[in-house]
């Protein structure tokens, strides 16, 4: 029993495990509290094109020996201006544009990184390395998230309304211009912090499935940030506590934890589940027939 | 922050579109010099083709478009420093909106109220008063808990309607209300709309729905590109004039006399789908659903005015 038990808690002897769990739990509540926008706002390819396009900045900043989070923050931004720039200057459809921007940031990257080979290394940024996080990425991680959830936590609702009817916003003299960009630099943040515990490929997945579940079990917008958040919270703990026993693969533990909870929302939702709907559809068929 | 409350009882708006001329970023030239004015205590509908600038006009005056020549102002003022007073409220077409969006009835009327709450939007008691009156005069507040998707088509208007009521709007803006509504809400929204009117508000409808338009709106603004006419429902609402703004997209219906015997008693009924149809007398004149009361309504109006 007891040896069982020690084996449990083998992780929690390592510093490094400690640290890689804590980051994780940090990362995913952030980015599960801010999936809550995304989602309703209708950024999810957004939020993929951004955690891609971050690619050449992270790789310039470090052959340059700057903060990652910096390079990767320019590049975000920098993306996001070039597809509002398209989209505005032409009559390409918004998917197309984000698909044409975000891959070629990320070729741009690649060609970085081969270019560099001994300064980045392509896995850590591409699948996350969270296991060998420095301290000094931790600071920026933490900086990066007290910020993001200070701006989420005072202004949510000016968010919200935002997300939900931006001209009423706007007629009521909110600064809708600058609440879009506060919303697409928040993502932009939180696309380079959960860089650090998935990698690009899968950052999208935390930026968008905790949102969605919590979508699937709530009607309130207030219960649905708390739902998500917690689910960010949660998968992200303990994914990278599996991951300990499945050696080193943090974003797949993490993100198929994630996966797991929406499948079950999905299916068991108490009104929006498959089977609620079936049951709803059953009903009113004896009901019509009655 | 209590100086931003909007001073319902006091404000008597005016509205003033001179000479407004709006281009788009892409060149299009959507609206050339169009003018008009409105004094406080109006119905008046906006009517247009789709693509006659109708929503330009909307946006303009919501202050979303600036104008590239002319201005639109609001009691002398001009609209940005109208909206931060609240004052300007605008209630979505249906297709706007995005009705799986987790909020409830009271949700979106309390959103109503964010322009005079503080930074962190916490609601005060006079909000929860404001919102709770707003929904009991449309009729939702039993509804109040509902996600906003779960409700009919006319119940949906009117929780944007009591929203509009809790910001405080004197200039209330309606994008198309009837879309989608049956004709029972639409006269429950036709009479608050002339509740509203007799409190002095402007309320400006936006609307293709022909027939519907003589029967509660005292004005009408014809745009096509630029605005063609402005002025009193029953001057402007002419044959002639609704040729030029639709040019060939009405289909008319001529009942000649053949059509209206004597032994049927010189009454024709007229079917539509969904819409009201507008229909003109012998010489031009409006035809009304109930011609008495809509005498009576004129008779006082111009009695108002004197």
């Amino acid at each position: 029993m007891t040896e069982i038990l020690n084996s449990l808690l083998t992780p929690f002897h390592y510093e490094y495990m400690l640290k890689a769990i804590g980051v994780s739990a940090l990362i995913g509540v952030v980015c599960g509290f801010l999936s809550a926008f995304v989602t309703l706002k209708g950024w999810s390819l957004m939020g993929d094109a951004l955690s891609h396009a971050v690619v050449p900045g992270v790789a310039l900043a470090y052959i340059l020996g700057l903060p990652f989070t910096l390079g990767a923050f320019v590049a975000g931004l920098l993306a996001a201006g070039t597809m509002a720039f398209i989209k505005a200057q032409s009559r390409i459809r918004e998917d197309a544009t984000i698909g044409i921007v975000f891959t070629t940031y990320f070729a741009l990257g690649l060609v970085l990184i081969t270019l560099f080979p001994a300064r980045v290394d392509l896995k850590t940024i591409i699948l996350g390395n969270i296991l060998g996080i420095s301290d000094p990425d931790i600071l920026q991680v933490i900086v990066i998230s007290a910020i993001t959830l200070l701006i989420l936590g005072l202004k949510w609702k000016d968010l919200m309304l935002f997300c939900f009817d931006a001209n009423q916003a706007r007629t009521m003299g909110l600064p809708t211009g600058l609440l879009h960009v506060v919303l697409l630099t928040l993502l932009a943040a939180t696309a380079v912090a959960a860089l650090q515990a998935v990698g690009a490929c899968l950052v999208v997945a935390m930026l968008v499935t905790p949102g969605a579940t919590a979508y699937l079990l709530t009607d309130r917008f207030g219960r649905m940030i708390f739902l998500s958040s917690g689910m960010g919270l949660v998968t992200s703990l303990a994914g990278a506590y599996a991951s300990y026993y499945f050696n080193g693969a943090t974003g797949g533990c993490i993100v198929t934890l994630q996966t797991l909870v929406f499948l079950a929302a999905f299916v068991f939702g108490p009104k929006h589940g498959m089977l609620a709907a079936r049951r709803r559809a059953a009903n009113a068929d004896t009901s019509t027939s009655a | 922050m209590s100086s931003r409350e909007p001073k319902t009882t006091e404000f008597m708006p005016r509205l003033d579109v001179e000479g407004v001329t709006m281009v788009y970023a892409n060149g299009h030239l959507a609206l050339r010099d169009a003018s008009f004015h409105l004094s406080s205590g109006t119905i008046c509908a906006l009517v247009g083709v789709n693509g006659s600038g109708k929503s330009t006009l909307f946006k303009s005056i919501m202050g979303f478009l600036k104008p590239k020549a002319g201005r639109v102002s609001i009691s002398g003022m001009p609209v940005s420093e109208v909206l931060k007073r609240n004052l300007v409220a605008y209630v979505p077409q249906s297709e706007e909106v995005d009705w799986q969006f987790p909020v409830s009835v009271w949700d979106v009327v309390m959103m109503g109220r964010y322009g005079s709450m503080n930074f962190l939007r916490i609601p005060r008691a006079i909000d929860k008063v404001k919102v709770e009156e707003s929904l009991k005069r449309v009729s939702m507040w039993d509804f109040r808990d509902r996600q906003i998707g779960e409700l009919s088509g006319g119940q949906k208007k009117r929780v944007f309607l009591a929203r509009a009521l809790a910001q405080g709007g004197r200039v209330i803006l309606l994008d198309e209300p009837f879309t989608g509504v049956d004709v029972k809400t639409e006269e429950e929204i036709i009479a608050l709309l002339r509740e509203l009117r007799m409190t002095g508000c402007i309320i400006l409808v936006s609307t293709h729905n022909l027939g519907s338009v003589p029967e509660f709106c005292d004005q009408v603004v014809l745009i096509n590109r630029t605005v063609l006419a402005y002025g009193p429902t029953s001057k402007v609402f002419t044959e002639e004039n609704l040729t030029a703004a639709f040019g060939g997209v009405l289909r008319q219906f001529h009942f000649e006399e053949s059509t209206i015997q004597d032994h049927d008693g010189r009454a024709v009924r007229v079917l539509t789908d969904d819409e009201r149809p507008l229909i003109f007398g012998k010489d031009g004149h409006l035809e009304y659903k109930d011609r008495g009361q809509h005498e009576e309504l004129l008779r006082k109006r111009s009695e108002e005015h004197d």
